[in-house]
C-alpha cells in the first residue's frame, strides 16, 4: 500500500512523507487500523451520497417491483380480489397443460433457438462476405439502416409487407405467374417465422457491424506470419481469426437472444390481426393475461417464468464467456 | 539512417494485384446487390406508399410507383391529426431528453462514488445498482402498474419520467464505472489536496472528462426511451401523456380507418427524429456501440 493511499483517508500531510512501515512503527498497528476504519466509514457515507439517487431509483422502481412480482405470483389475485389469499405454487402448477401457455412456451423456445442461430449466422456471414466486396460500405450501411428505426415502426412496415395484398405476396405472385394471397400473419404455421424474420432483418445489421469491429481489431502480424508459413486461408480463419473473434461472438449471441425472446413490440404490432396473438410468446401471453384479463397473480407467475428463462440464458453466457476467456488466454 | 531506410515499395505491383483482386470481385458485387435487396425493398415500399392515396394503393401493385407526389401532404396531415402525433412527439422528446439526461447524470454520480472513493463492499453496491439490468421487463409491469395507481402517478408525465430515469441508470453505471476505473486518479487527488470538496472534484474534474462515454450512453438510453412501447402502453395510456410509439401502435391497430398509406406515413414521422439524430451524431452512436456492444 502506498503512503499516499493513507493520506487520502485524512491522516494529514506530514504523515504522507513516511513509508507505511515507519507509520506503523510510530503509531502502532491497531491505531492505523482504527484510523483506516474510521476513514472507510466516512468515505462510505461520502460515496453513498453520490450513489443515493441511483440506489433509490433502482431499488424503488426496479428491485422492489421484482420482489412484489414474485410475491404476487404466490397469491390468488384476480381482478379485484384474492391479493391477501395465499395460493402456494398453484399458479405455477396451472401453467403446464394450459394450451395457451404451452403454445406460448413452444413459440418462445423457437424464438430462443432462432435468435441464437440466425442473427449470428447471417450477420457473421455478411460481415465476412462484404469485406471483400467493392463498395462494401454502401451495402453495410443499407443493412444497418433498419437498426435506426424503432421496432414499432419496423413492425408497421412489415405488417403491410406481409399483408394479403402486400409486398411479399405480390413478389411471389410475380415469380409464380399467378396471384398469391397467403395471410402470413394470420396463419398458425407462418406467423412466428414471419415475425422472427422481421426481427432478424432488423438485428442483423448490428451483429454485422460488431463482427466487423471485431475483425478490424485483429492484429495483422500473425495473419501475415501464418500466410508466409504457408497456411491456407481456411486454416488462418480457423486457428487465428475465430479464436480472436470468439468473445465478440459470444456477447453478440447473448444480446440477440435476450432481445429476441423478450420482444414485445414486434409481436404486439404485427400480431394485431392474429386470433391467437396471446400465444405468440410468453411476453405477450403475460401482458394478455394480466392487462386484458385481470389475472394478475397468474400474469406474475408467467413473468417469473420469463425471468427464469432469462437467468438460464445469462448463466449459460457466463459459463461460455469464462470458457472463452480461458481458451483465448 | 539505417532505421529510416524503408524497403523498396513496388507500387506498380501492388496496383496490379489490387486490380486483379477487384476484377475477381465483380460477381460478389452482384451477389451483394441482390442480397441487399432484402433490406432495400421494404424501404422502397415505404417510400412509394406514402405518396399514394388509399384508392390508389388498393388499385395498384404495392411496389408500383405513385402517380403523383401530392398525396403525401394529405397523408401526413391526416396521420398527424388522427394519431395525435404532435402530442406524441413532444411527450417522447421530453421523456427521452430529460429521462436519459437525468439517468446518465445520476449514473455518473454513482460511478464516481464507486470508482473514486474507497470504501468497503464497493462491489456489493455496484451489483445492487447493476442488478437492474438482469430482469426481463415483464417482471416490473404488474407491481409498477398498481404502485403507480396507488400513488396516483399512473398516466402522468411525472410517472413516466420517473420510471424511464430509473430503468436507464444501471447500464450507464457499468460503462462509466469501467471508464473511470481506467482514468488516472492523479488529477482528483491533486484537487483534493488543494481542498476541493468531493462534489467539486466530481463536477469540475470528473464530469468534463466523461463527456465522451456520457454522450454515447445518453444517445443509447434516449433511443431506448424513444423506441419503448411496453412501458408507455402500461404506465402512460392517456392521450396527453402517450408516447409517440404508443400513438403509432394505436393508430396502426385501428387499421380499418388508417390505410397502409396512412400508417406507413405515421411510421415514418415517428421514426424521423431518431433518424435525424443518428445521422447528425453518427460518430457518437458508433462509439457507443463499440463500447457497449448494443
Amino acid at each position: 500500500m502506498e503512503a499516499t493511499h493513507i493520506s487520502r483517508f485524512g491522516v494529514g500531510d506530514k504523515v504522507k512523507q513516511e513509508t507505511d512501515i515507519q507509520l506503523m512503527e510510530r503509531i502502532g498497528w491497531h491505531q492505523v487500523k482504527a484510523v483506516e476504519d474510521r476513514a472507510m466509514r466516512r468515505n462510505f457515507w461520502k460515496a453513498f451520497a453520490f450513489m443515493s439517487p441511483a440506489i433509490v431509483l433502482v431499488c424503488g422502481l426496479l428491485l422492489m417491483p421484482v420482489v412484489y412480482n414474485i410475491y404476487f405470483s404466490f397469491t390468488k389475485w384476480k381482478k379485484f380480489a384474492g391479493l391477501d389469499e395465499f395460493a402456494g405454487l398453484s399458479n405455477y402448477a396451472k401453467l403446464p397443460g394450459n394450451p395457451y401457455f404451452d403454445e406460448a412456451f413452444y413459440n418462445t423456445a423457437i424464438w430462443v433457438a432462432a435468435s441464437v442461430v440466425f442473427p449470428l449466422a447471417i450477420g457473421f456471414g455478411l460481415a465476412v462476405f462484404l469485406r471483400g466486396v467493392p463498395m462494401g460500405n454502401i451495402f453495410k450501411n443499407i443493412i444497418f439502416l433498419p437498426r435506426i428505426l424503432a421496432p414499432t415502426a419496423v413492425a408497421v412496415i412489415w405488417f403491410h409487407v406481409y399483408a394479403p395484398h402486400g409486398v411479399l405476396n405480390s413478389l411471389l405472385g410475380m415469380a409464380a405467374g399467378r396471384p398469391v394471397d397467403i395471410g402470413w400473419l394470420y396463419q398458425d404455421n407462418t406467423v412466428t417465422p414471419a415475425i422472427i424474420a422481421t426481427f432478424v432483418w432488423q438485428s442483423v445489421g448490428l451483429v454485422m457491424v460488431l463482427v466487423l469491429l471485431g475483425l478490424s481489431a485483429i492484429p495483422k502480424d500473425p495473419l501475415e506470419a501464418a500466410r508466409i508459413d504457408g497456411a491456407t486461408s481456411g486454416q488462418v480463419f480457423r486457428h487465428i481469426v475465430m479464436p480472436l473473434l470468439l468473445p465478440t461472438l459470444v456477447v453478440v449471441t447473448i444480446l440477440s437472444v435476450l432481445s429476441g425472446f423478450t420482444t414485445f413490440d414486434l409481436l404486439w404490432v404485427m400480431g394485431v390481426g392474429y386470433p391467437g396473438q396471446r400465444t405468440l410468446s410468453l411476453a405477450v401471453y403475460m401482458y394478455f393475461e394480466s392487462f386484458q384479463k385481470g389475472a394478475w397473480a397468474f400474469g406474475s407467475a408467467i413473468a417469473v417464468i420469463i425471468g427464469i428463462v432469462v437467468f438460464s440464458v445469462t448463466w449459460i453466457q457466463t459459463v461460455m464467456q469464462s470458457r472463452v476467456d480461458k481458451m483465448t488466454r | 539512417m539505417m532505421a529510416l531506410a524503408t524497403p523498396q515499395i513496388d507500387f506498380a505491383a501492388i496496383e496490379a494485384r489490387e486490380r486483379v483482386s477487384t476484377k475477381k470481385k465483380w460477381p460478389s458485387l452482384i451477389v451483394a446487390a441482390l442480397v441487399s435487396m432484402i433490406w432495400v425493398v421494404p424501404f422502397y415500399y415505404m417510400a412509394v406508399s406514402i405518396f399514394k392515396t388509399h384508392p390508389e394503393y388498393t388499385a395498384n401493385n404495392p411496389l408500383s410507383l405513385p402517380e403523383g407526389l401530392s398525396p403525401i401532404i394529405d397523408n401526413a396531415i391526416s396521420a398527424w391529426n388522427t394519431a395525435k402525433m404532435g402530442m406524441g412527439l413532444a411527450n417522447s422528446a421530453m421523456y427521452g431528453l430529460i429521462g436519459a439526461a437525468l439517468a446518465v447524470f445520476f449514473a455518473a454520480m454513482a460511478a464516481y462514488g464507486l470508482s473514486r472513493i474507497d470504501f468497503k463492499r464497493q462491489n456489493f453496491w455496484f451489483m445492487l445498482i447493476f442488478s437492474g439490468t438482469i430482469f426481463p421487463f415483464q417482471i416490473y409491469l404488474i407491481p409498477l402498474f398498481f404502485a403507480y395507481q396507488k400513488v396516483g402517478i399512473i398516466n402522468t408525465h411525472f410517472g413516466m419520467l420517473l420510471f424511464y430515469t430509473a430503468v436507464c441508470i444501471p447500464f450507464p453505471v457499468l460503462v462509466l464505472r469501467n471508464y473511470l476505473n481506467g482514468l488516472s486518479r492523479e488529477m482528483d487527488e491533486a484537487a483534493r489536496m488543494d481542498g476541493a470538496s468531493e462534489f467539486r472534484v466530481f463536477w469540475s474534474i470528473i464530469l468534463p472528462n466523461c463527456i465522451g462515454p456520457m454522450t454515447a450512453t445518453f444517445l443509447l438510453q434516449f433511443t431506448w426511451i424513444w423506441n419503448d412501447l411496453l412501458f408507455s402502453t402500461v404506465l402512460g395510456n392517456r392521450d396527453d401523456v402517450r408516447s409517440i410509439m404508443n400513438s403509432l401502435q394505436i393508430f396502426h391497430g385501428s387499421y380499418t380507418t388508417a390505410g397502409p398509406n396512412l400508417s406507413l406515413t405515421a411510421a415514418l414521422i415517428a421514426s424521423l427524429p431518431a433518424i435525424v439524430l443518428f445521422l447528425l451524431l453518427r460518430r457518437h452512436f458508433m462509439e457507443g456501440m463499440r463500447v457497449t456492444g448494443l
